[in-house]
């Protein structure tokens, strides 16, 4: 039972880590007032792109730049249509995620199945040897401790700097910010670009460090999780790495109860996570006033300067 | 390749006028993406062992994802209308529709894998992946120090459930002192990242040997390889995922059947009649046994796939218990291939529930 | 910096030329993308635009699958651009569409032996309730918990294929089928008719009432409603005279109903039975049509078969083995993608004009 507990807790944070670095990549974009939907597709390329770099370089650092590259192009498109071209950022998200699908499916078609070498965890001496703590904390893979570093960076940045501040004004009107003589739209340009950034590592993670091969769809929804997330997290960084951890725990949690052999039917298992992600945004967002206090007010609305 | 033999079919075509010396045109439905090793794989390298064998008696065409879907009839029918005297479906979920078209068009004929329905011409290729499951059983029963065994599959579908059983009776055979078979059910067509996490709690949960049943991907057999734990798989050798850690696989072969099939047709004598082939036809064998296994193990796993050749043995002999404590199989019986193929129980010594039994 | 400037002021009203240019523009990028994808498989672009486009159009069985494909899509689009209009994002047709079939499935399954003619209604009246009970979760959410649409809808989608699963490998298993995952093949009295030698069947009626009625609905019902279109009032609370919450309320139960409807219209057509895999992804393609058609119930037609085509085409490209599996969701996507590039010329005048930079290179 304990060694199960083990498997769930220090599990949850290799699970979580995609999750969490996709949704702070969107988190950041929403917070500059751009809903994207199309993190799922952007993960799907950044896992492609850096599957085929491993694969041929060696280098998982190279694999997780060009990963990164690679749904950043991608998140250029979606930039391009919202910003530029004005679209509907919820249309233009969906479009865009399901042509990285499509891309990722085709481009990947001849390594399809094959695996590559993960990187290896970090043992933290001594403290890893630790019962339960430190498999838990201190026996992770590098990813996963910058995830950490990129989290609080991510909140500092948002609260305590400048540009920072500039990233919420935009998203909180774009045409007031306009007015104190900042740039909107290229500051929801960089958001976006940051976001798709993101989204590659995520997907980069996926296919080269948690599960170190290519597939067709082997995002697998995490994508969507991703957004949801953000909602979960009222636009809060520190709180997304508590909701992905909780996130990853609990799709865990499935397979560990199905390993001890509690006998309860697995479809329903199955359902945990969906049906939790649910309940908690319902109860997130039944709080209105705290919603509105955090929620980016101009999030889904286009901004166009000359308008 | 697939070029190139167009290419050359079509020169055939126009050198030999006469319609006897055209190739028969086979088409090949598979249904997913074709990787290194499983299902799409396997069904690709009976394709090409057609080629070998027919030479240019023989035009394959084989496409690869058609979906199991309302969309594979539309594929199908193209095959027919393109002059596909010869259809091979790849996919469980493209039996209703490759009957209607049996039905429509009796001058084709229809191989199905996997099915259990007939016409004329419509007949079903199935493969014994129990025999090969039995005795990579027996390998995971030799090889488990903590005497607990774990199983990754994705859904309970009576084809997983009698390889299932079949590797959990194997595994007992040689191992009395089993520990209840974990299993952990996906759920899932298809999600390497779950797989990979199945693999882990079980053996989280004590498992030292885990099986890989039906996988979508190597995921399950790298994820062994890293945590240092034998694992057995279906359909392929995959050793080359788990140099240190393939323990044994129960490597299937659709050439015979393909061939065999192929043949009938190129004869005017194709038959819509159900082909079961195992390791008798050399369509099931072990393959990849790993060399931490001693000698003696080794020796009895290949007598018994021997005894399996011969008629010998069959892995369903009752008694068998089921592990709702009914009996599925009285002494002295053995279960027909139809009792085998429509499966829908777990046998006794695994720690799983499947839906009620009916 | 490139020496031009560009004025761009966003029109009151879509340019009318636009409204022709744009589909032309969009169908001319697709053809010429498809033409370079299809090239780098070392495929002869000609040969296979022709069995892309022009082959699904050549045959009464070829229009059939057509029809066959265009139906849910456009049925399922009808539905969700209702929706749209109002802003509210039911992204999961596809879960309402597998409820739907699930619900319907249940008729056949307990009365196999059954050749009412009711037999047929009923099912369609199960599926669009299922469907509409599917979406209304999200709806209750949404307006008594504040929970967006769009993410509870998309998690309802896996929740309704576990469902699936558990149905078709439990209660609503085939008991003669070798315990393999699907439902007993329907009766004839629980099929539609189907048309001479196609597929197509009568649940195209279905797709027909529900355009009509989305038309009547858009121009005739809500004089508000047309302000709505016109883009004059975006402001979703005053949809038609709606409350934000009736929107809500009405926008995801018309949507969960018509992809209901689709769900029985599949398995009670071309599948025959209820199985694993129901649909290749109509929830996620109708959300395409929809927007394709402007969310104009006539457009959604068009934009509909367009995209049956791109799928009938893509199938049999694919029995000729040239191209990749994926390339007509690649195609179907760059469709929108392009699609919503040049609607930006349609609702805006671009004014581009030149600047004289002192020392500026050409």
């Amino acid at each position: 039972m304990s060694d199960a507990l083990v498997f769930v807790l220090a599990g949850a944070f290799a699970t979580a880590t995609p999750l969490f670095l996709a949704a702070l990549g969107e988190l950041i974009c929403e917070r500059s007032g751009v809903f994207n939907l199309s993190v799922e597709g952007m993960m799907s390329i950044g896992a492609v792109v850096a599957f085929i770099t491993v694969t041929h370089t060696g280098s998982h650092a190279l694999g997780m730049a060009a990963g990164m590259l690679a749904a950043t192009a991608l998140s250029t498109v979606f930039a391009l249509l919202t910003l530029r071209l004005l679209a509907n950022q919820v249309v233009s998200g969906l479009a865009v995620g399901l042509l990285g699908l499509g891309i990722s499916a085709m481009v990947g078609m001849p390594y399809e199945g094959a695996v590559t070498t993960p990187i290896q965890r970090l043992h933290v001496p001594i403290l890893a040897d630790v019962p339960i703590v430190g498999p838990i904390l201190f026996s992770q893979d590098a990813v996963v401790y910058m995830s950490v570093v990129l989290g609080a960076s991510a909140a500092w940045f948002l609260r305590r700097t400048r540009a920072g501040l500039t990233l919420r004004v935009v998203g909180e009107n774009p045409r007031s910010a306009h007015s104190l003589g900042l740039r909107p739209t290229r500051v929801r340009f960089l958001a976006v670009l940051f976001g798709g950034a993101m989204a590659g590592l995520a997907g980069a993670y996926a296919s080269t460090v948690l599960t170190p091969l290519w597939s067709q769809g082997m995002i697998a929804g995490r994508g969507w999780i991703a957004v949801a997330l953000v909602v979960f997290a009222t636009w809060r960084p520190t709180r997304l790495m508590v909701g992905a951890y909780f996130f990853g725990a609990v799709s865990l949690l499935d397979l560990a109860v199905q390993a001890i052999g509690l006998g309860i039917p697995s479809q329903l298992m199955a359902c945990v996570p969906y049906v939790s992600t649910i309940a908690i945004l319902a109860i997130v967002s039944s709080d209105i006033a705290r919603i509105r206090l955090n929620a980016p007010m101009s999030l889904g609305e286009s901004y166009s300067p000359a308008a | 390749m697939r070029s190139k033999l167009i290419l050359a079919a079509a020169a055939l075509h126009l050198a030999a006028a006469p319609a006897l010396s055209d190739p028969l045109k086979v088409g090949l439905l598979i249904p997913n993406a074709i990787a290194e090793v499983g299902w799409d794989h396997e069904i690709d390298r009976g394709g090409k062992a057609l080629v070998q064998t027919f030479g240019d008696k023989i035009q394959l065409n084989s496409v690869t994802g058609v979906l199991e879907g309302p969309d594979a009839t539309r594929v199908m029918n193209k095959m027919a209308a393109d002059g596909s005297r010869m259809v091979i479906l790849g996919g469980f979920g493209q039996m209703n529709d490759g009957l209607r078209l049996a039905r429509k068009d009796p001058k084709l004929s229809l191989l199905h894998l996997g099915g259990y329905m007939n016409e004329p011409n419509f007949a079903t290729l199935a493969i014994r992946h129990y025999e090969g499951s039995y005795l990579c059983g027996m390998a995971a029963g030799f090889a488990t120090k903590s005497k607990q065994l774990g199983i990754v599959a994705a859904f309970p579908l009576p084809e997983v459930l009698n390889i299932l059983n079949a590797w959990v009776l194997g595994a007992q055979s040689v191992n009395p002192e089993l520990k209840p078979v974990k299993v952990v059910w996906l759920n899932s067509w298809f999600d390497p990242t779950k797989e990979k996490s199945a693999a882990e709690s079980l053996v989280t949960q004590g498992s030292d040997v885990v099986y890989s049943l039906f996988p979508g991907t190597a995921s399950t057999v790298s994820t062994a390889e890293q945590l240092g734990v034998y694992v057995t798989v279906t359909m392929s050798d995959a050793s080359k995922f788990a140099p240190k850690k393939h323990l044994c696989a129960a490597q299937a072969d659709f050439a015979p059947g393909f061939v065999r099939k192929v043949q009938q047709v190129l004869d005017g004598k194709f038959q819509g009649d159900d082909t079961f082939l195992g390791v008798k036809d050399a369509s099931m064998a072990v393959a990849g046994l790993n060399k931490d296994l001693g000698e003696d193990h080794k020796k009895a796993i290949l007598a018994r796939q021997e005894e399996i050749r011969t008629g010998g043995f069959q892995p369903f002999q009752g008694p068998i218990m089921a592990n709702d404590g009914s009996q599925a199989v009285a002494a002295g019986a053995a279960l027909s291939d139809k009792e085998i193929k429509g499966m829908n129980f777990l046998v006794k010594g695994v720690d799983a529930k499947i839906p009620a039994r009916k | 910096m490139i020496p031009l400037t560009v004025e761009v002021t966003r029109r009151k009203s879509p340019s009318r030329w636009g409204m022709v240019i744009v589909p032309l523009l969009t169908v001319v990028l697709a053809v010429a993308s498809a033409a370079v994808m299809f090239s780098a498989y070392g495929a002869s672009p000609g040969a296979v635009l022709f069995g892309f486009f022009v082959e699904p159009l050549s045959s009464a069985y070829n229009l059939g699958e057509v029809a066959i494909k265009a139906g849910p899509l456009i049925l399922i689009a009808q539905g969700l651009a209702i929706g749209f209009r109002a802003k509210v994002w039911n992204v999961g047709a596809e879960g309402q569409l597998i409820v739907g079939a699930v619900a319907a499935t249940v008729v056949p399954v307990y009365l196999p032996d059954s050749d009412s003619a009711l037999l047929l209604p009923a099912m369609i009246v199960l599926a669009a309730a299922a469907g509409m009970l599917w979406a209304a979760i999200a709806a209750l959410l949404r307006t008594r918990f504040n929970a967006s649409e769009i993410i509870v809808t998309l998690m309802l989608t896996e929740i309704a294929r576990q469902l699936l699963y558990y149905a078709v490998m439990g209660p609503l298993r085939d008991p003669g089928g070798f315990s393999f995952p699907q439902s007993v093949p329907f009766q004839d009295a629980a099929l539609f008719p189907t048309f001479g030698e196609t597929r197509a069947n009568v649940s195209i009626l279905i797709c027909v009432a529900a355009t009509v009625s989305a038309w009547i609905f858009v121009t005739r019902s809500f004089a508000g409603f047309r302000l709505l279109i016109g883009g004059v009032s975006p402001d979703a609370a005053r949809y038609a005279g709606f409350s934000q919450t009736q929107a809500v309320w009405v926008s995801l139960l018309l949507g969960g109903a018509a992809a209901g409807l689709a769900g029985v219209g599949e398995i009670a057509g071309p599948l025959g039975k209820l199985q694993p895999i129901l649909t290749p992804g109509y929830g996620y393609a109708a959300i395409i049509v929809a927007f394709l058609g402007a969310l104009n119930p006539i457009a959604i037609v068009l934009a509909g078969l367009f995209m049956a085509v791109i799928y009938v085409g893509g199938d049999n490209a694919l029995a000729t083995g040239q191209i990749p599996a994926s390339a007509p969701a690649v195609l179907q996507s760059l469709l929108l993608v392009y699609y919503l590039a040049c609607a930006f010329f349609v609702n805006n005048d671009i004014r581009v004009g030149f600047v004289r930079r002192v020392g500026a290179q050409a």
